[in-house]
């Protein structure tokens, strides 16, 4: 006897009756895009499976997709603790694409803010019927019943039944409408230390990612892509490339003008990947590289800085800034400028795709398991639900795998020629066949009165948007897009936002953090160059412009931002910095993104131009934590990728084609940068909020505030230290 | 005469074109998926295992020259996956996304065989060769000197 809990939808149409499963509906939110505005929203009301064993073995699925960041210990753990479950015999797994897990589609740092209640309320409606059934065994009252680690104990004489034995009577128990959840102080697993499900297959090479997937008769497929976005094939010779030994199949990949279709490029499939990246080697291509071979990153980001120099689109507009600036003690401005990014996941892109007469099956490392449906199902004209995806763990994502191009690529492979077929790109097909973050440039100009107060604000900032996927011929970032700068909780009474212009010319994607990246860099690193300029200390300063903020519906996150920086400030010792050794000093950032709070405090030592990273001091308040040591680690996390971002890493793009090709010349941070990172986590109460990504963002402000104070250099430029490709 | 090469103790026949790197013998003739692609130019690491006790690149070692060689990958590092670094690992709770972590392992693996104490120093300079982009450096640093103190107790 299996205990599920499956959809309202099932039980209606009763499928559940007839497994005899236990239903658990659970009203769940609608895709995360849907809610940002960007695609389309489809609303839907799923559930989460729990299957309970006779034996009392239980499998907890997990609905959103795992890259690294812990979601599949999560949210499950939250379903153990509310259940009553016993850890031990909790085995996780990941969901297949499947619409009663809810949205699916893993992004915005929002899988633990929009599934931890319905995780919760799934293991509470199990532990109510199961307290149910044992009352019914016992013929008592539930309220004599409670459970306990997998039991359930009779109050009254200490009796006690397992839920294994329970799941066949706990099926046929009510459900209750809306079940009680548990207090803070009796959680077991929420909020603790908790270790990854999954550690244990990793450590002895046996967890199974996208890219080992194994199928009988599977042949391996290797691809070049056209280099230049909006190109096609012009000629083609394959004859060398066929003769190989091992190569079977040479497949023309067409342009699909669809977000996250595949942009063009050829596939060779053979007996292995090695023999199939050799034969694309051979390939003789002539691409036709259209419109956007005008493209130079260098250039374009001179542009961009001019855009943001001169008046431009406004965005949002809030008290009289022209007579600030009129009326104005103090002028200052600067602009700061980043460039793309490639996300670089561990784990190049890799999927398997099986195309047959009746049936498409799926498995990728992916964050969007929904996009795969939607883009094959549109490709071999059949229904979204018909397309079976099995979500495998992805080696990294970072926001790059929310895009299924290359699952898409495999499955066109697959159809063509009726094979299973595993496509993984090169590392260089990687770098140069991105959804990159936006190349940006911001500038500011700030008023102050004769007592160091920023009385104006003008913020422009010119970047190519993510929409531009959607809307190819968008000319600048939306009013959307300037939201956190419009929105920001530094309070300055007379403010303005625009936008410059800036086109795409290259596929725009969420990277970690996305906009934070350089929306927080700008905010943090001029909030430092004003308390220069004012005479003052940049913790007073920053804490200043927090005070300043007199809107009412701020209130509450102007102090939870204050308190981060506070704490930071503190853990680093920052009012003892005068009395550092020469060359050493702290910088403070502190940045509000996905609905968190981080502060940073970097404390570096500068000889000549080289910057060492001693010291981070980490600050989030996130609202509830699930996982202790996970959000820990996200953290720690998020430090290397904003060393990486703040010093070293930039895609350059020369004549529409990226340059970058691999890890010597996109030079990701090494254990020898490691700073000692120490995090501290706020205790709240407050409802969980975004954590994989709002630690990313305060790093490079602060790292550029700890530079400047350490040798009076200042630094505006992402990558502080570009490698010339 | 076929020429062959010993993995995790178990003779394989090479039956590929000598010019195949070991990783893809690995992954797609035997199906060792536990060493990882990563870059395919030995920049980042995922793929290293050990060639008679050293750490090596497999995506840039082709089989050809490791004939008669053993080879060990992370499955058989220890038989039960409690080799001291796996041990520490698991203690560090250091996988994120965990796809370097076999090449990560086998380094150290390589490093504490020369070198049973290393300093910070030596930590850094012999493992600069493997990428973590989910950024774990702080703990594997720690997972690597706990590990060097359990084997010191041991010997």
């Amino acid at each position: 006897m299996t205990i599920s809990n499956v959809s309202r939808r099932a039980f209606l149409k009763g499928a559940s009756i007839a497994t005899g499963g236990l239903v658990i509906a659970v009203a769940l939110p609608t895709n995360a895009l849907a809610e940002k505005g960007i695609v389309e929203a489809t609303s839907v009301k799923l559930n989460a499976f729990i299957h309970l064993e006779e034996n009392g073995d239980t499998t907890i699925y997990c609905g959103r997709c795992e890259m690294g960041q812990g979601i599949s210990t999560a949210l499950p753990s939250a379903v153990a603790d509310e259940m009553d479950a016993d850890w031990q015999r909790v085995t996780v797994k990941q969901g297949d694409a499947d619409e009663r897990f809810g949205p699916q589609a893993t992004g915005g740092s929002a899988s633990i803010r929009v599934m931890y209640q319905p995780m919760r309320e799934a293991g509470a409606t199990a532990k109510a019927m199961l307290i149910a059934a044992a009352a019914k065994v016992w013929k008592t009252s539930p309220d004599n019943c409670f459970a306990q680690s997998h039991f359930v104990i009779n109050k009254t004489n200490q009796q006690q039944l397992g839920y294994g034995e329970l799941a066949s009577i706990a099926a046929n128990m009510p459900i209750p409408k809306k079940p009680t959840l548990k207090n803070k102080s009796d959680f077991t697993y929420i909020g603790k230390n908790l270790p990854r499900h999954d550690q244990g297959e990793v450590v002895v090479g046996k967890r199974i990612y996208g890219v080992d997937t194994k199928l009988p008769g599977l042949k391996y497929a290797a691809m070049v892509h056209c280099p230049v976005l909006g190109g096609s094939l012009k000629s083609l010779d394959k004859s060398d490339a066929i003769k190989m030994k091992g190569v079977s199949d040479i497949v023309e990949i067409p342009r699909f003008d669809v977000p996250f279709g595949s942009i063009g490029g050829i596939a060779v499939v053979a007996d292995n990947s090695w023999t199939a990246q050799q034969a694309v080697k051979k390939l003789k291509i002539e691409w036709d590289l259209g419109e956007n071979v005008i493209y130079n990153t260098k250039e374009y980001k001179q542009q961009l800085v001019a855009n943001v120099k001169k008046p431009a689109t406004l965005a949002a507009e809030r008290g009289d800034i022209d007579n600030a600036f009129k009326t104005a003690k103090h002028k200052m401005s600067a602009t700061y400028t980043g460039g793309h990014l490639s996300h670089a996941p561990m784990e190049p892109n890799a999927s398997v795709v099986w195309v047959q007469k009746e049936s498409c099956e799926v498995w990728a490392s992916t964050q969007s398991p929904e996009d795969i449906q939607k883009v094959l199902g549109q490709y071999l004209k059949r229904e979204p639900t018909d397309i079976v995806v099995h979500v495998a763990m992805a080696g990294g994502a970072f926001g790059r795998k929310f895009k299924c191009d290359y699952v898409h690529e495999a499955a066109v492979i697959s159809e063509k020629t009726g094979l299973p077929i595993q496509l993984i790109w090169t590392r260089e097909e990687d770098m140069r066949t991105g959804y990159y973050h936006s190349i940006n440039a911001q500038h500011i100009e700030a008023s102050m009165d004769e007592n160091g107060h920023v009385t104006g604000w003008l913020h422009r900032a010119a970047f190519p948007s993510i929409n531009s996927l959607f809307n190819p011929s968008l000319e600048r970032a939306t009013k959307q897009n300037l939201e956190a700068v419009t929105d920001h909780l530094f309070g300055v009474a007379n403010f303005r936002a625009e936008s410059g212009d800036a086109k795409a010319h290259t596929r725009i994607g969420w990277y970690r953090a996305v906009y934070a990246i350089f929306y927080g860099f700008a905010f943090g690193t001029f909030a430092d160059e004003l308390a220069n300029k004012a005479g003052k200390d940049s913790f007073s300063f920053v804490n200043q412009l927090f005070d300043n903020n007199k809107n009412e519906e701020q209130q509450g996150q102007v102090r939870r931002a204050k308190e981060v920086l506070a704490v930071v400030a503190n853990q680093s010792e920052w009012h003892k910095r005068s009395s550092l050794p020469e060359g050493q000093a702290i910088g403070l950032a502190v940045h509000y993104s996905f609905q968190s709070y981080v502060a940073m405090a970097v404390h570096v030592e500068v000889k000549g131009n080289d910057i060492k990273v001693l010291n981070v001091d980490c600050a989030i308040d996130c609202g509830q934590i699930l996982n202790l040591d996970g959000a820990t680690a996200q953290m720690e996390g998020a430090v290397v990728m904003g060393m990486s971002l703040a010093l070293s890493t930039e895609i350059t793009f020369r004549d529409g084609a990226v340059v970058n090709s691999n890890f010597h010349d996109y030079p990701v941070m090494r254990i020898t940068d490691m700073p000692n990172v120490s995090v501290h986590i706020t205790d709240s109460d407050e409802s969980p909020t975004g954590l994989g990504e709002p630690g990313v963002a305060p790093f490079a402000p602060a790292l550029s505030n700890a530079v400047f104070a350490a040798s009076g250099k200042r630094y505006r430029d992402l990558p502080f230290k570009p490698l010339t490709v | 005469m076929k020429q062959s090469i010993i993995i995790n103790g178990k003779t394989h026949e090479i039956d590929v074109d000598g010019d195949m790197p070991l990783l893809w013998f690995l992954r797609d003739r035997l199906e060792f998926t536990g060493t990882k692609f990563g870059c395919g130019s030995g920049l980042c690491g995922a793929c290293t295992v050990h060639v008679n006790g050293q750490a090596m690149r497999s995506c840039i070692t082709p089989v050809s020259s490791l004939v008669d060689k053993k080879i060990t990958t992370i499955e058989g590092l220890s038989e039960h996956g409690d080799h001291p670094l796996q041990v520490a690992w698991l203690n560090n709770n250091v996988p994120q996304c965990g796809y370097c972590q076999a090449g990560q392992i086998m380094n150290a693996a390589s490093l504490l065989a020369v070198n049973a104490a290393p300093t910070d120093d030596e930590i850094d300079t012999a493992m600069q060769g493997n990428i973590c982009r989910c950024g774990t450096y702080q703990r594997i640093k720690k997972a690597i000197s706990e590990a060097a103190d359990t084997l010191s107790k041991e010997v």
